[in-house]
């Protein structure tokens, strides 16, 4: 009948999902599933609305298994694109400004502690932390603000005060630090 | 802002795009850059691999909700519109052209009711079912419309070409094949049947197929079509140019 799903890489996963294999698709649920309810909550904050983008995206993936492409990067970012985008949308949809800050005020001060009870990879999540921590902290609050406040570049420059410019180098040089501070261990995880 | 943004621009963008944190102005050149351009979009995914461990740790994903997504996924293909007859006659057609995406839905109505059906997406006006006069043909319709035919959508990779198999309980087979290039007469196409990890010719189709009829027994998994010389062969393993899987239930 073919190898265990658990053993098979995500790219062949994806393949068998073209075959309309529920249980392929269940395994990806099981292997990212956390990953993208985890995102989406942290942007939305809202359960029942990260559960809605949870489906939207696995149910993109049922119909659509080709817009994966492997060359391109890992299925846990693809999905995760998929994730924030949406997430991002129906917040920039959904929330007025000031609910908007309050919302964001909880997250990022939950960012770095979880959302859940349930911990996977307690070492990614450290050094993840620590790869964060080390950044400037102006690099940092820009990230957070733009990547789970959902807010653009230039809102960020009004909520920080800073020119757009500035942010935007800002938001390019601390990606471009995490990538070089990341552990390759804690790329590889996903 | 309507200008043209430099490549060196595009570039410092690339990070705040991968963030969605541009505007929808900037979202546009970045989108419309991308395309064509293999090192912004490396940049790009390089971006997008930093940001997947963000929001790690992750827990588990929320119980009960994988029920609802498999549910959604037995859901039927949405309704089709239906042209009630009376409408307009549609031009005839000599030879019948073969359907792209029709469902066992729009075989049976054509079959049955004898109602010119139109999809979102594509008319099915060269289907004349009910006054087709080729015998063939209406064996083709009639097995796709019969709900003991197993039946397989094929796909090609960009989309422009596709066909239905439909297989008999008495091992019968036929398909309706659309969109394939022609073929010089020296080379074909040929089906496939897809079992346990084999193909297993099912005949040739020569250079313009239309219809497949075949004969097929024992467990398939799918079907798939490539592009040969001359005869035939007997193996093959050339990529498929149409390719398709049995649904599982």
């Amino acid at each position: 009948m073919g190898p265990d799903p658990d053993d098979r890489s995500d790219a062949s996963l994806v393949v068998t999902i073209g075959r309309l294999r529920q249980d392929a698709l269940a395994e990806v649920y099981r292997r990212h599933g956390g990953a993208v309810f985890a995102l989406a909550r942290r942007v939305l904050v809202d359960r029942a609305l990260a559960e809605e983008v949870l489906q939207e995206v696995f149910l993109r993936l049922w119909n659509q298994p080709e817009k994966f492409d492997p060359e391109r990067g890992s299925l846990r970012s693809y999905l995760l694109t998929q994730t924030h985008g949406r997430a991002i949308d129906l917040l920039r949809s959904e929330t007025a400004r000031r609910q908007r800050e309050e919302r964001n005020a909880r997250s990022i001060a939950e960012a770095g502690v979880g959302l859940d009870d349930e911990v996977q990879d307690l070492v990614v999540a450290e050094q993840i932390r620590e790869a964060m921590g080390g950044l400037p902290d102006r690099e940092r609050r820009a990230i957070e603000l733009a990547y789970f406040g959902g807010y653009t570049y230039r809102e960020v420059a009004g909520l920080l005060g800073d020119p757009e410019g500035t942010v935007k180098s800002r938001i390019r040089s601390g990606l471009h630090r995490l990538r070089q501070t990341l552990p390759r261990a804690a790329l590889e995880a996903t | 802002m309507t200008e043209e943004l430099s490549h060196a621009e595009l570039g410092d963008l690339l990070g705040v795009y991968a963030l969605d944190a541009l505007d929808p102005d900037e979202r546009d050149h970045v989108e419309r850059h991308l395309p064509g351009c293999p090192s912004c979009r490396t940049e790009l995914a390089r971006h997008r691999e930093v940001l997947a461990p963000l929001s790690l740790p992750a827990g588990p994903p929320p119980t009960g909700l994988w029920e609802r997504i498999a549910m959604t996924l037995e859901e039927p293909p949405p309704p089709l519109k239906l042209i009630a007859p009376g409408a307009p006659p549609l031009r005839p057609r000599r030879h019948l052209r073969a359907l792209a995406a029709v469902t066992a839905v729009a075989a049976a109505l054509i079959v049955v009711l004898g109602l010119r059906v139109a999809t979102q997406e594509r008319r099915l006006d060269r289907l004349q079912a009910v006054t087709a006069e080729d015998a063939v043909e209406r064996a083709v319709l009639a097995a796709i419309a019969s709900p003991a035919a197993r039946k397989v959508e094929l796909r090609s990779f960009d989309g422009s070409a596709s066909a239905v198999v439909a297989v008999l309980p008495d091992g019968r087979g036929y398909g309706l094949i659309d969109g394939l290039p022609h073929l010089s007469s020296d080379r074909t196409y040929q089906l496939w049947a897809l079992a346990e990890g084999q193909r297993i010719s099912a005949g040739t189709l020569g250079p313009q197929p239309e219809i497949a009829v075949f004969h097929t027994s024992g467990n398939i998994d799918g079907f798939a079509i490539t592009e040969e010389q001359g005869p035939g062969v007997a193996a093959s393993t050339n990529a498929p140019v149409l390719i398709g899987w049995l649904r599982q239930s």
